[in-house]
């Protein structure tokens, strides 16, 4: 299922491409709420992570056509147009220390479990928790201080004050680790 | 360095964390061609993904996408469409497109005119090299030839800073004048080559210098010299139109060297 959902996704954005609105509403409302999770998750502010909702999917609207099957699925381009978006917000927004201390205040995973109309959504986030769970805490903190706080590879080994290349190699082996965790579960393979 | 050190910058350029040159060197790399990490930067992104779906589902306000369509319809709307909501816009438009299009005409003609002068100027060019590259060519015949005379020509009283040579052929009355630092002929005036046998000068040609006090003259079928040979060249400033004889101040002169059999 996961499968048709993906390569739909694909016929979504060519069609959104091509000016078809219908097909880009689609688009957003399945993904709507997966990005602003994470806008929310990085930002803080509800009202900052609806600007940045509009932001991105304007921002997908306008260049669909660039979107490359190749380097992944049309989530992980969404994600990473937000990511991208959001991490430029947070650095020039947040007077540092204080924006990043309220970041790391809240709960690496929060335990809400709202309803979702989205697509197996839940089954998945539950599934990824737990594989999050297998990794160490250490992996967790490199993964979380660089996908959702927006630090690079230097801020994050100055902020745990280790060396660069241990910080590479963690993050190395915690995608690894991450990779085989949802392959094993079934929800790691996902069409191009 | 091996390839496994690209594999991990692709993982962390997935998570958005490579900093510095190694971005820009992976990006690179990337750039470059290279599957493998094309690959493994999309199967460390989808993992990365999975981050973003561990979060606790959220939906955004439905006035977002209210906002976010209504944009969308704005920035799809053809211009036509527009026109009986926005007339005041429309005029605008109108004058802005009739602006532009007088801008485009006069453009379109400048550009056609800038294009026939810079023509002009490449056939002017061409020429010139065409004259410059004959001339050369002249020069290195006359220098080829075992035959050939060179006659240093200093600078006389007038211009003592002047100087010139003469390549002469004797035997085909044929040669080369080549001069620098002359200062340039006053209006109706103009550079007369002698050529001085036993029998006195003989009228050689006439030339004008360039801007940088440069000149070349070339000779041919000159008048045989009366008896015997031509012992001396001189440069005077004689009237525009020439004369048979010189009449003006002398600039250049030189002796062919009385050892050579000219």
């Amino acid at each position: 299922m996961r499968t048709d959902v993906a390569e739909d996704s694909v016929q979504l954005i060519e069609a959104s491409a091509l000016g078809d609105r219908r097909a880009f509403e689609r688009l957003y409302d399945r993904f709507a709420g997966l990005v602003f999770a994470l806008a929310l998750r990085m930002l803080g502010a509800r009202t900052d992570a609806e600007d940045l909702v509009q932001e991105v999917f304007l921002q997908a609207w306008r260049r669909a056509e660039s979107y490359q099957p190749a380097r992944g699925t049309p989530e992980a381009w969404l994600l990473t147009i937000a990511r991208s978006r959001a991490v430029d917000r947070l650095r020039s927004s947040r007077s540092t220390r204080d924006g990043l201390e309220r970041l790391h205040a809240r709960p690496a995973v929060p335990p809400a479990e709202p309803a979702s109309h989205l697509i197996s959504r839940e089954e998945d986030g539950l599934a990824v928790r737990s594989a999050l769970n297998h990794l160490s805490e250490e992996q967790r903190r490199v993964l979380e201080l660089s996908y959702f706080d927006g630090l690079t590879q230097s801020e994050i080994a100055a902020r745990l004050g280790e060396p660069l290349g241990t910080i590479k190699t963690r993050i190395r082996l915690s995608l690894e680790r991450l990779r085989r965790l949802l392959g094993a579960a079934g929800i790691g393979k996902v069409a191009p | 360095m091996t390839h496994d050190a690209w594999l991990e910058r692709a993982d962390v350029y997935a998570l958005g964390a490579l900093d510095g040159e190694e971005r820009a060197w992976f990006e690179e790399h990337l750039s470059a061609g290279c599957s493998q990490c094309e690959e493994r930067l999309a199967a460390s992104r989808e993992a990365a993904a999975w981050l973003a779906r561990s979060l606790p589902t959220e939906v955004p306000s439905a006035e977002v996408k209210r906002r976010l369509f209504a944009r969308i319809a704005r920035e799809a709307t053809p211009p036509i469409e527009r026109r009986r909501s926005a007339l005041s816009w429309s005029r605008v438009a109108g004058a802005v497109a009739a602006m532009a299009a007088v801008l485009v005409v006069g453009f379109l003609a400048w550009d056609a005119w800038t294009m026939r002068r810079l023509i002009g100027e490449r056939d002017t060019e061409i020429r010139t090299l065409q004259e410059e590259k004959a001339r050369r060519k002249e020069v290195y015949w006359l220098l080829e030839n075992p035959q050939v005379l060179t006659i240093a020509l200093a600078g006389q009283a007038p211009s003592p800073g002047a100087a010139g040579r003469f390549l002469w052929l004797p035997d085909e009355r044929r040669g080369l004048l080549l001069t620098r630092g002359l200062p340039e002929a006053p209006a109706g005036k103009a550079y007369a080559l002698w050529a001085i046998g036993s029998d006195g000068p003989v009228p050689a040609g006439l030339f004008s210098v360039d801007r940088m006090g440069r000149a070349q003259l070339a000779v041919s079928e000159l008048a045989a010299p009366g008896s015997g040979r031509f012992r001396q060249f001189a440069v005077t400033l004689e009237p525009a139109a020439g004369g048979p004889l010189p009449t003006g101040p002398m600039h250049l002169a030189g002796f062919v060297d009385a050892k050579e059999p000219a």
